[in-house]
C-alpha cells in the first residue's frame, strides 16, 4: 500500500515538473506556472490511480485528460468554447513521447536487419503503434469532450 | 454597433482577421481558436458574414458586409508554440469586441506582438526543458544517476534547437540533429556515472522534441471538423517524430553497451 502511494506520489510530482517545465518552453505566463504543475500533477495522479485500478495505458489517460479538461471549464466557467490552454499543457506530461521513439527506433532496427528478426519484432512494432495510437487519441478526445457538448447547445439553441 | 464614422474599410477589416488569424496559428492556437477570432473582429465590424478556410500553410477568410465583400489569403510560417503571443492576440480580439479600440490600432498591436512579447531568458528555457525532460526520465523508471545526464543532454538539445532555429534551418534537419546531440550526452553521461538505465536516458532526453502541442492540436481539429489541417498537423508529426526517432538510433548505436 505504502508502495503505491509512493509511487502515486513520486509520478504527480514529476509530472507536475514535467509540465512546468513544458510551460516555460511554451512562453507561458510566470504567474500561471503554478497552475499548469498543478494540472500536469493532476494528470499524472490520475493516470497513475487509474494504472494501478487495472485500467490499460489508453483508458487511464482518457480519463485524466478528460477530468483535466471538465476541472478547467467549471472552475474559469469559459465563455468561448475554444478554452483555454491550461488542459492541454497539463496533458503534455501524458503524452507517450518515449513509446514513440520506441516504435520508430525498432522499425529502423528491423529496416537494419531486414527480415531475420521475424514475427516477434513485427508484433512489438505492431503491438506499441496500436497502443501509441489509442492513447494519443484518448488524450485528445478526452481534453476535446467537454468543449464539443456546449457547443452542440448553443447551436441547437440559436 | 459601431456609427459609420468608425467602421473601416473592409479590406482593413479582412486584414486584420488574416494577421490575427497567422499570429494565432503560428503559435500553437488550434483551427477553432484561430476561426473564432477572425469571425469575432469581422462581427466586431458590422460584418454580416465571414467565412474561414484555415490550412496548415495557409489562411483564407471571405467577409461581407451588406454589398461589399472582400477575400483575401495569407501565408501562415513555421508553427511553433507561444503562449504569451496567443494570449496577447486573444485580448487585442477582446479589446476589439468590447469596442476598446479600432481596426489601425488594433492592426499595429498585432504587428508588433512579436516583437513586445516579453521571453524567458535562453538559459532559463533552457533548464526548464532539461528539467522537463529528467523529469520524464524519473516518469519512465530511470534512477538517479541518470538524472543530470538527461538533464545536461536535453538543455544542450534546446540550446542547439534554438541556435539552429534563429538561422533558419529546416526543422525536420534540426529535430535530427538536437535529437542526436541530446540523446548521446545523455547516454554518455549516464553510462559514465554508471547508471544502469542508460537505454532510458536516450530516450528521455529527445522528448523535448515530441510535437505535444501539435500532435493534441490535430485531434481536437480532427473532433471539431477541421480534417485537412488536423491531416497536414499529423503528417508533419509522423515526420518529426521520424527524425527525431533517426538521430536517436544513431545516439543509441554509439552509447549502448
Amino acid at each position: 500500500m505504502n508502495a503505491l502511494l509512493l509511487h502515486t506520489l513520486h509520478q504527480t510530482f514529476f509530472g507536475g515538473v514535467a509540465a512546468a517545465g513544458f510551460a516555460v518552453l511554451f512562453n507561458c505566463k510566470p504567474r500561471n506556472l503554478p497552475f499548469y504543475y498543478g494540472a500536469g500533477a493532476l494528470a499524472l495522479a490520475i493516470r497513475t490511480i487509474g494504472q494501478q485500478f487495472g485500467f490499460s495505458l489508453a483508458v487511464a489517460s482518457f480519463f485524466a485528460a478528460l477530468l483535466l479538461a471538465i476541472g478547467d471549464r467549471a472552475i474559469r466557467n469559459l465563455h468561448t468554447p475554444s478554452g483555454s490552454v491550461l488542459p492541454l499543457v497539463g496533458a503534455i506530461a501524458m503524452l507517450p513521447g518515449s513509446l514513440a521513439a520506441k516504435v520508430f527506433v525498432n522499425v529502423f532496427a528491423f529496416l537494419r536487419t531486414g527480415q531475420s528478426p521475424g514475427l516477434p519484432a513485427t508484433v512489438l512494432i505492431w503491438e506499441d503503434s496500436t497502443m501509441l495510437i489509442f492513447t494519443l487519441a484518448s488524450i485528445g478526445t478526452g481534453l476535446a469532450l467537454p468543449s464539443l457538448i456546449p457547443a452542440a447547445k448553443t447551436k441547437g439553441e440559436n | 454597433m459601431p456609427d459609420a464614422l468608425t467602421i473601416p474599410p473592409i479590406d482593413e477589416v479582412a486584414r486584420l482577421c488574416l494577421s490575427t488569424g497567422q499570429l494565432l496559428l503560428q503559435n500553437g492556437a488550434s483551427g477553432r481558436a484561430v476561426h473564432e477570432a477572425m469571425e469575432d473582429i469581422a462581427h466586431a465590424f458590422d460584418c454580416d458574414s465571414v467565412d474561414v478556410f484555415c490550412q496548415h500553410a495557409a489562411i483564407l477568410v471571405m467577409i461581407r458586409r451588406r454589398d461589399e465583400s472582400c477575400m483575401q489569403m495569407a501565408h501562415a510560417a513555421e508553427h511553433g508554440v507561444n503562449l504569451r503571443r496567443t494570449s496577447a492576440a486573444r485580448q487585442i480580439v477582446r479589446d476589439l469586441a468590447a469596442k476598446k479600440r479600432d481596426c489601425a490600432e488594433s492592426q499595429v498591436l498585432i504587428d508588433r506582438v512579436p516583437e513586445t512579447t516579453p521571453e524567458y531568458p535562453l538559459w532559463f528555457v533552457c533548464l526548464s526543458t532539461g528539467l522537463a525532460c529528467s523529469a520524464f526520465g524519473r516518469l519512465l523508471g530511470a534512477d538517479w544517476p541518470a538524472f543530470f545526464p538527461i538533464l545536461i543532454g536535453s538543455s544542450f538539445g534546446q540550446w542547439i534547437r534554438h541556435t539552429l532555429f534563429h538561422q533558419r534551418h529546416n526543422s525536420f534537419i534540426i529535430a535530427g540533429i538536437v535529437s542526436f546531440h541530446s540523446a548521446f550526452v545523455a547516454g554518455l553521461g549516464a553510462r559514465l556515472l554508471g547508471s544502469i538505465h542508460v537505454l532510458v536516458s536516450t530516450v528521455s532526453a529527445v522528448l523535448l522534441l515530441v510535437p505535444g502541442v501539435a500532435v493534441l492540436n490535430a485531434q481536437i481539429d480532427i473532433l471539431e471538423g477541421k480534417p485537412n489541417l488536423a491531416a497536414a498537423r499529423a503528417l508533419r508529426v509522423v515526420y518529426l517524430l521520424m527524425f527525431m526517432a533517426l538521430g536517436l538510433a544513431i545516439a543509441q548505436a554509439l552509447v549502448l553497451p
